[in-house]
């Protein structure tokens, strides 16, 4: 399984470095315009590199299913479900080292605003207001950050893991069919429908079991464990999800697949 | 399965959209032969070896490896080299050496770097930038550098001068011994003839002739590839 995480890092490193270099350059010429242009550039890269990772993780699964280059990984002897399991466990990694530039170019660029508006950068201060985030003095604190952060991260998976299923189904049990690509984005679109409307009835099932949160929530403040408990039935259908559209991936690929 | 079948097959069937590619093959491969998958291009013989190297799934039918059904597990007894060029473009070759030592356990990185040496491929070099004769090189040093039980080599002699030829079938003599295995399909039946132990005629998805080469050629009076031309004419 490491084996298949490392080269899949690999083969992307040369094109994410060509993308660091790329923002870098672009953050710079954005800097020497004030203030403005690294608002502009902190506002858009988000957005911008959302788009390219998901792109670029649905190309990942895509190039091995459907290019010959494909069969150097299908040929060694590991099973349907570690060859899903790492490129889900890859796109994790891809995630968190894009977040974790964004928080850079969010840190220099904060410099930077800092001193085109003419404002003394006192660290101390710096140090006291993640302090006072951290401690909940703005309501909220690193415990709902982090089940925030947990929430979108399973979230993020789940949604992978339905593109993946759908590419899977498309290249095994109908592999024979002809508009392979359309049909695949009908199976996404089809996959999304049934979880939506199950994830549907789940939540009407439980909500009676919510309205003292909700009652909490109303008044302004919420605990992180309170956030938690509002979030729990949707990270619960998302790793539902993930663990049942992995397992029915990981079966065609091992049982059925036709590359 | 008797202890000499290393491969068996039966009643395989496989088929594309509406097109048969493989129709009721049934076949048993024994251990320690060379066998020649002969055939024109279309007749299945790529399909089949894709069948059992695990690329693709039989439409119906049994595929044995070593007595058990096809899994990850018998990829890492057969090793295969696919007709097409499969090798990741943007990996160096050193890389593509380190990535078979790192999936496969018996893959031999010393025999692998000499082979490649002695043929004159650069481990520097991007797999995107050899030359088609170089590519084919590299892609039978890296099924031959294994140390398995089962080799199956797909058109070994397609895209590559007639000097490379030489080359690559030297490789596969050199690599052969009592306790190995190899099917190697091609249309070039000349080149290979001589080390060929038994030969399968595929035509059509159907298999036309199978058995022993030497018998057949005292049956039928004839080599291995008037044989060839003879069943293949009208094909």
């Amino acid at each position: 399984m490491l084996n298949l995480i490392k080269y899949e890092l690999i083969k992307k490193y040369k094109l994410f470095s060509i993308a660091i270099i790329f923002s870098l350059g672009l953050n710079v010429y954005h800097m020497t315009k004030g203030a403005g242009g690294s608002i502009f550039f902190i506002a858009f890269f988000p957005m911008i590199a959302g788009i390219l990772y998901i792109v670029d993780v649905i190309r990942m699964y895509s190039d091995d299913l459907n290019k010959k280059s494909g069969y150097m990984l299908f040929m060694t002897p590991n099973s349907g479900y570690k060859i899903i399991v790492s490129k889900l466990i890859t796109s994790v990694i891809e995630g968190f080292a894009i977040l974790l530039i964004y928080f850079i170019f969010i840190l220099i660029n904060g410099v930077n605003i800092a001193i085109s508006s003419g404002t003394e950068i006192v660290y101390s201060q710096i140090i006291r207001l993640v302090n006072s985030l951290l401690s909940g003095s703005f309501g909220i604190n690193l415990g709902h950050i982090f089940v925030f952060l947990f929430a979108v991260l399973t979230f993020i998976i789940a949604f992978i893991t339905t593109v993946y299923a759908a590419m899977t189904i498309r290249k095994s049990i109908f592999s024979e069919v002809k508009f392979g690509g359309l049909l695949s984005f009908i199976i996404f679109m089809l996959l999304n429908w049934v979880i939506s409307s199950l994830s549907g009835n789940f939540f009407e099932a439980i909500s009676p079991y919510y309205e003292s949160i909700s009652n909490t929530m109303s008044m302004g403040r919420i605990s992180p464990a309170d956030l938690a408990m509002v979030m729990l039935p949707m990270i619960g259908v998302s790793i539902f999800q993930i663990v049942a559209l992995t397992g029915v991936s990981g079966y065609l690929l091992e049982n059925k697949i036709n590359l | 399965m008797s202890k000499l079948e290393l491969l068996r097959i039966e009643n395989l069937n496989k088929r594309y959209y509406n097109k048969t590619a493989l129709s009721d093959v049934n076949l048993s491969i024994e251990k320690g032969k060379i066998y020649g998958l002969l055939g024109p291009n279309g007749s299945g013989k790529t399909t089949l070896m894709k069948v059992i190297a695990g690329l693709h799934k039989q439409t119906s039918g049994n595929v044995l490896v070593d007595g058990e059904p096809l899994s990850h597990k018998s990829k890492a007894l057969i090793s295969y080299m696919p007709t097409e060029n499969y090798i990741y473009g943007d990996y160096k070759v050193k890389h593509v050496i380190r990535f078979y030592k790192d999936m496969y356990e018996d893959f031999q990185e010393d025999t692998a770097l000499k082979i490649l040496n002695g043929i004159k491929v650069d481990t520097e070099f991007r797999v995107s930038k050899l030359s088609s004769g170089l590519t084919g090189k590299l892609k039978v040093a890296l099924a031959l550098s294994r140390n398995a039980e089962f080799y199956m080599l797909d058109e070994p002699l397609n895209g590559v001068d007639v000097l490379s030829r030489d080359v690559i079938m030297d490789l596969i003599m050199k690599s052969y011994n009592e306790n190995k295995t190899m099917i190697i399909s091609t249309h070039l039946v000349s080149e290979i003839e001589k080390i060929l132990d038994s030969v399968i005629f595929l035509k059509d998805g159907v298999i036309e002739l199978q058995g022993d080469a030497e018998e057949l050629r005292l049956s039928k009076g004839m080599s291995v590839e008037g044989l060839y031309k003879e069943v293949f004419r009208n094909a």
